[in-house]
Formats: C-alpha cells, sequence, structure tokens
C-alpha cells in the first residue's frame, strides 16, 4: 500500500514537473515581496567564495555546468540557465536564497539539504562571476540566532512531538511566533521529515505527530532534527535523541563472513578452496623443478 | 643402418628453419614497426586516460575486455592437443603439439597485458593485490591465468630437453653464445634410459594437471560474465560455452599456423594432408559442441522471452547487431562445419581460408558476448549523450587492442626460429617404432 502511495506520487510529480516546466520556461520567479529584499549576513569575501566553489561543484555543477563555461545539462527541460548570465545577474540575493529554498520543477529545493550559510556561500560563488555586483550586508544581527532555545518533549499518550521556539532576549524569554518549524527523524541515508514544516502559534509552541512504528536503535531511541526558520532570528538547527521509536536490533550487514563482504570476512569454504587450490599448484611446481633438478644429475653420471 | 640416415634426414629438415634468412628480418621489422604504432597508441591513452577508447558509464567493458577473452580462448588449444589428445593415446598429433604449446604460451602470456591496457594507469593492477577480494572471480582469474602461464613454459619445455640437445650437437652456424644457452637448457641430457623415463613421467604428470588448470583458467573468464546479473550473461552453461568456444578458436589457429610452417618451413613430409585432415575433423566435431552450447544459449531465453531478454534477443537477432550476430554465428560457425564436412575441403588451402573464417568470428562473437549486454542495463540509460548508450571503439582503442596479436606474433615468431616446432626427437622415435 504505503509502495503504491509512493509510486502515485513520483508519477504525479512527473506529470506536474513536464506539465509546469513548459510554461515555466518563460516564466520569471514569483518571489514574494518580503523575500526579494532579504540579505546575506554571510559576507561575500574571498573566502565564502571559495567554500561556495566546493559547495557549488558538489551540489550544483551536475546541472548548471561551471558558470560561464555553457557546460550545463541541455537535455533537461527547462534547460538549467548558466548562472553566470545576465538574467541570473538580475536577480536580488533575495531570489537567489528564495529559488534555492524552494526549487521548482527539476531545480531541487535545497532548503533542507544545505545549511543557510552553505546556502549563502553558494550564491557568494555564483556572485562572483556577476561583473559590477556589490553586496549588500543584511541589516539583521547574525548573533540574534544564538539567542534562540528550542525545547523538544515528547508526549507518549497523544505520540505527539511538541517544539518550543523561544529566545532569550535581554529583556526577558520572548516566543517566537510565526516561525517556520521542520522536524526531521534521522534515518541511516538521510533525513525522514515528519509532518509537513509548520509555523509555530501565539505561545511559539506547535506539535507534530510522530509515526508510531517508526524503527529507533536497540533502546528505541530517534535523534531528531529541527530547524527552524525567523524573519529576525534567522535560521537555528537543533538535535536531540529520545525513546519515541520501536527498539530495533539489526546485526551490522558486514558482522558476518559472506560473499559480499571484504576478503578478511570471506566464507570459510571459499578461503579453504583458493588456499588449498594455490597449495596444490605450488607443491606441483616444487616437483617438477625437483625432478628438473633430477634430470640433470643424471646427466652428470 | 638406412634408418639411422633417415633419421639424420628427419634432424636437418626439422632444424632447417633455425637460422636467420631474410624474410625473418623483413618480417620481424613489420612487427616491430606494427608494435610501435600501437604502443604510440598506448601512450596516447596513457596521457589522456580511458576517455579516448569508446568506453562510457554503460558500456565500460568494450573491445578490451572481448579481446581477453578471445586471447585467453585461443589459448586453450595447448592443453585440448597435447593433454586430452595426447593422453588418450593419439599418435597423429606428435608434429602439431609443439606448435599448440607455442600458440598456447604466446596467446596466455599475452592474455595479462590485455587487461592491464583496459586498466588506464597500468598500475592500478596493484589494487588486485591490494584490495582484492577473494569471493571475486577477478582474483581467481588472476591466479588462474598466471599459474597457466606458468604451466604452458613448463608444458613447452619438459618436452623440448631431448631437442635442445640436438640442437646443440647438430646446429652449427650459430653463435657460441646460442650454443652455449641450448647445452644450458638442455640440462645434461644424455639419452639415458633412466633420463628417458624421467622426462616421460613429468610430461605425463604436466599433461593430467594442465587439464584442469585449462578448464579453470577459462570456466573463471565465463564467470567473470556469468556471475553478474546482467541479461545474456546471468547463465548456468556459460563455463563449458566458453571451454567449447575456445577450442574452436584455438584449433582454427593451430591449422593457420600448421599452414604457414608448411608452406614457409617446407615440412610438407611432416605436417602431411592426413594432419591437416584430422585437424579439420576435430574443428568439426569442437565446433558442433560449440554450436549445441550456443542453441542452447539463445534458444532457452529466446523462448521465454523474459522482458530484459526479449530486449537482448531482438537486439542480436533483428536488432543492432544482428549483422554481426549472424555474420558470427554463420559465417565462424556453421558454414565451416557444412564446408568440412566435404573430404575436398579438409586439404590445406580451402582449411585455411575456413580457419581464418572461423577465427576472425570467434574474435567477434567474444565482442557479441561483452558489447550488446553491457548496452542494456536493467535501469533505464537516461540524460546520457548517444555515445554513452551505443558503444563505438576509436581507431585509438582498436590500435592498442591489435598490439597484444602483435606481440603474440613476435613471441611465436622468435621461438619458432630458436626451437624446432616440430619434435625432432620425439618424430625419430616413432620413425623407428613404426619402421622395426
Ligand atoms: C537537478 C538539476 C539541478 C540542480 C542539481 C541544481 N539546479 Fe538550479 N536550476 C535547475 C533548473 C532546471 C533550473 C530552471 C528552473 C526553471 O526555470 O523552472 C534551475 C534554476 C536555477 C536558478 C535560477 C536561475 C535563473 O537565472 O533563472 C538558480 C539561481 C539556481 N538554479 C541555482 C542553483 C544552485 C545554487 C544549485 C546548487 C546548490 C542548483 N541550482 C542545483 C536545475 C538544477
Amino acid at each position: 500500500m504505503l509502495r503504491r502511495k509512493f509510486n502515485l506520487k513520483i508519477s504525479i510529480s512527473f506529470l506536474l514537473i513536464t506539465v509546469l516546466s513548459i510554461p515555466a520556461f518563460a516564466q520569471g520567479w514569483d518571489v514574494p515581496e518580503a523575500q526579494k529584499s532579504k540579505n546575506s549576513n554571510v559576507v561575500f569575501d574571498a573566502g565564502a567564495t571559495k567554500e561556495g566553489e566546493s559547495v557549488f561543484t558538489k551540489n550544483c555543477v551536475s546541472c548548471h555546468g561551471n558558470p560561464g563555461k555553457g557546460n550545463f545539462m541541455k537535455t533537461l527541460t527547462p534547460p538549467p540557465p548558466d548562472l553566470a548570465g545576465d538574467k541570473t545577474h538580475n536577480l536580488t540575493d533575495g531570489e537567489l536564497f528564495y529559488i534555492l529554498n524552494t526549487g521548482r520543477g527539476v531545480m531541487p529545493s535545497f532548503k533542507n539539504i544545505l545549511s543557510e550559510t552553505d546556502r549563502w556561500k553558494a550564491i557568494a560563488f555564483i556572485r562572483s562571476f556577476h561583473k559590477g555586483y556589490v553586496q549588500v550586508v543584511s541589516k539583521t544581527d547574525p548573533e540574534k540566532s544564538k539567542l534562540v532555545k528550542i525545547n523538544v518533549s515528547f508526549d507518549e499518550k497523544s505520540n505527539k512531538v511538541t517544539v518550543d521556539v523561544k529566545a532569550n532576549e535581554k529583556t526577558g524569554v520572548v516566543a517566537l511566533k510565526e516561525t517556520e518549524v521542520s522536524l526531521f527523524a534521522k534515518r541511516r541515508f538521510g533525513n525522514l521529515q515528519i509532518e509537513k514544516s509548520g509555523r509555530t502559534d501565539a505561545n511559539g509552541v506547535i506539535s507534530f505527530n510522530f509515526p508510531k512504528e517508526l524503527p529507533g536503535d536497540k533502546e528505541g531511541n530517534v535523534e531528531l532534527i529541527v530547524k527552524i526558520s525567523n524573519e529576525a532570528y534567522g535560521e537555528v538547527e537543533s538535535q536531540s535523541k529520545m525513546k519515541l521509536g520501536i527498539p530495533t536490533d539489526v546485526p551490522s550487514l558486514t558482522k558476518e563472513r559472506s560473499m559480499f563482504n571484504v576478503m578478511k570476512k570471506a566464507p570459510w569454504w571459499i578461503l579453504i578452496t583458493y588456499f588449498s587450490g594455490i597449495s596444490i599448484v605450488i607443491g606441483f611446481f616444487i616437483y617438477m623443478l625437483l625432478n628438473l633438478k633430477k634430470l640433470f644429475d643424471l646427466g652428470k653420471k | 643402418m638406412l634408418d639411422h640416415s633417415k633419421a639424420d634426414k628427419i634432424t636437418s629438415d626439422l632444424l632447417r628453419s633455425i637460422r636467420m634468412n631474410k624474410s625473418f628480418v623483413v618480417w620481424m621489422g613489420i612487427l616491430g614497426i606494427s608494435l610501435v604504432i600501437c604502443l604510440y597508441a598506448y601512450t596516447i591513452q596513457l596521457r589522456e586516460g580511458l576517455g579516448v577508447t569508446g568506453l562510457r558509464d554503460y558500456v565500460s567493458w568494450g573491445m578490451y575486455i572481448a579481446n581477453f577473452v578471445f586471447f585467453v580462448a585461443a589459448s586453450l588449444i595447448g592443453m585440448l592437443i597435447s593433454a586430452v589428445l595426447g593422453l588418450s593415446g593419439q599418435k597423429w598429433i606428435t608434429p602439431i603439439t609443439r606448435i599448440a604449446e607455442i600458440i598456447a604460451l604466446a596467446f596466455a602470456a599475452v592474455a595479462g597485458l590485455v587487461i592491464v591496457s583496459d586498466m588506464g594507469h597500468p598500475e592500478r593492477l596493484l589494487n588486485v593485490f591490494m584490495y582484492g577480494r577473494i569471493q571475486s572471480p577477478i582474483i581467481w582469474d588472476v591466479t588462474v591465468v598466471t599459474v597457466y602461464v606458468l604451466l604452458s613454459t613448463l608444458y613447452l619445455f619438459i618436452p623440448l630437453i631431448p631437442d635442445l640437445k640436438i640442437c646443440h650437437d647438430k646446429i652449427d652456424n650459430i653463435t657460441p653464445l646460442q650454443s652455449k644457452i641450448y647445452k644450458l637448457l638442455s640440462l645434461n641430457w644424455k639419452g639415458t634410459a633412466e633420463q628417458v623415463a624421467l622426462v616421460r613421467k613429468m610430461i605425463r604428470a604436466i599433461s593430467i594437471f594442465i587439464i584442469p588448470v585449462a578448464f579453470g583458467i577459462h570456466t573463471v573468464t565465463s564467470w567473470l560474465f556469468a556471475s553478474t546479473l546482467r541479461v545474456g550473461w546471468d547463465s548456468t552453461i556459460f563455463g563449458p560455452y566458453f571451454v567449447t568456444g575456445a577450442f574452436v578458436t584455438g584449433c582454427a589457429g593451430v591449422i593457420i599456423a600448421m599452414y604457414f610452417y608448411r608452406f614457409n618451413y617446407k615440412l610438407g613430409d611432416y605436417l602431411t594432408d592426413f594432419h591437416f585432415d584430422k585437424m579439420a575433423k576435430l574443428l568439426v566435431l569442437v565446433s558442433l559442441v560449440y554450436l549445441y552450447f550456443n542453441l542452447n544459449e539463445y534458444m532457452v531465453p529466446g523462448y521465454k522471452m523474459k522482458k530484459f531478454d526479449a530486449l537482448h534477443i531482438h537486439d542480436l537477432f533483428v536488432g543492432n547487431h544482428a549483422l554481426l550476430f549472424w555474420a558470427v554465428q554463420l559465417g565462424g560457425l556453421v558454414i565451416p562445419i557444412i564446408l568440412l564436412l566435404f573430404k575436398k575441403m579438409r586439404t590445406p588451402k580451402p582449411m585455411l581460408f575456413i580457419a581464418i573464417a572461423v577465427f576472425i568470428g570467434a574474435w567477434f562473437k567474444r565482442y557479441i558476448i561483452v558489447v550488446p549486454t553491457m548496452e542494456h542495463p536493467f535501469l533505464p540509460i537516461q540524460n546520457v549523450p548517444l555515445n554513452f548508450k551505443i558503444y563505438t571503439p576509436t581507431l585509438t582503442e582498436v590500435l592498442i587492442n591489435f598490439a597484444p596479436f602483435v606481440l603474440v606474433l613476435l613471441i611465436i615468431t622468435i621461438l619458432s626460429k630458436v626451437v624446432p616446432i616440430i619434435p625432432v626427437q620425439e618424430t625419430i622415435e616413432e620413425f623407428e617404432e613404426t619402421h622395426k
């Protein structure tokens, strides 16, 4: 059942991608005003540009190619623009940031993949190709994010995870209302988002229904990741470990001897077969060499 | 005493080829120049990387691997002729054994190099020893190929001991150094009863031992394919299929060599029409077995037509690779079998052409086994340029693949200039036995 739903989702999104992407090609980016004017706390200096390059190489080059080189993946619809181009140049920092956060069609959303600083650094790298660009650094205080306190609690009865977001201002503790909160459970190959992202209420609180059947570690612990994003305080992430999964003891796949394991853990039978084969071969060659020696000695007489 | 003069004639006939002459120098010159050209192509690959070949992500095994399989295949003939037929008491093979062993040694020795050229950087070979896993057929392949090369060397050398002594005694137009080497390698051979018995014993031991190793070398090579879950390779009969295919290749190789030796070395009295007739029959026999395996290999999946098998088989039978496929199956297998059923065809000249067709067919057969499967992965190929989907070898790659052939010819040429290519001692013995 689960798989069906999953497939359906994929098919629908593919359908949407194909249907939407064609008109989207000609479309500009519809970025909300508030986002448009957003600026970076990260200063786009040589250091940020350099780190941004490595972020870009890992995450973006496969589609966009190297800026200015025109080696983007031309088979995609719409084709990913060469980011050194004028079109990108004319977008504001806020727009670029928004595009990275939300994505569109084939362009993935990087909000939950890259940290906020890394996203800005990638933009710093893109900007290094735009002649005449001058950065306007954000007036918001980056130190403010350090004041944020995220409190995560779990209620077993209702199976709800509650996130409480506060800030320790000098004037006292303030609840961060209208703050976007996303909850993830850490899995072996990535983070599983729990429900959809939501916004905190007037008390800075939001609850998520936690699935009952999620496997945890041996004790049932699951690592939770909470990401919040607030206009004034920026993005903050917190991690915590809680007993809210089903205790599961999955032995490591590479613990036992097996065909797919490393050589040291090869099955006995194959080790024995191989090395007895080798010994027989070596034995045979020694036997032949001894015989050749004997032949040589016979001729001396 | 009439026998004695006959023995002398045999000796001088068979040793006649061991001397420098103009055609040898010219031929070596041609081979040398070809080798330099091929090596130049290889330096391009070393400098620029494997991107200069037609190999890409999907078709990562191409001409190199096909070539490797071919070389391993051609090397199996030494075992078939000397060991299997020898142990079963076939007398007619005597003048052919050394030719078969020289071919075996040359092809086996070079096979490893083909793989090294496929690695791009040759030092990557060390990774096999540093990180190899015994669970992978690759380690077994490296092991068994090495063992086979060593065994083939012994198998060539031991029956050669009496002949080396004869070379030392009877050839006079050679340098003292060469003479000394003959002496050294003949290991004090005096031809005493004890020595004869010991050499017979050793030959027998190696004949027996080389059979499982030779089966091993090609079975393991086939498992490089069969142990992966790919259409066209995922088969239980790949071992015997490859081994019999190897016999076909090797027989054709031996026939070509026999023809060449018979006419260039004037050995018509030793490599007679009778021997050609026998080899033709052997070729028909192994080809029929191989044809039978082919029938199994394509008939069984072809009847069921599982989704991906169907794609593959369509491609071979009527699609992109159809022309090559049918040319190989008909021209390299079916037609030769039919032709060789006629007595007239089992004479040297027609056999030469048939053997060449079989030999070339055998090479392309390996290509047909390797490439189409690589072009049909289970996961769809997406968003890649056309040359990722369809493999076309580049000129550089073809030249690099040509190098091993040149090397094989070099080895065979040199060996047949320093040792009698028909066993002298054995031929004399056999003559004496039959004329008692
Ligand atoms: C899977 C391919 C893919 C990857 C990976 C990708 N993008 Fe994109 N990107 C696209 C496509 C396709 C578009 C055009 C989308 C549209 O117009 O609907 C695009 C558009 C953009 C735009 C808008 C450019 C303009 O001028 O309109 C920016 C900026 C951008 N990407 C930045 C990035 C950055 C930075 C990364 C890496 C962190 C990245 N992209 C990774 C495919 C990709």
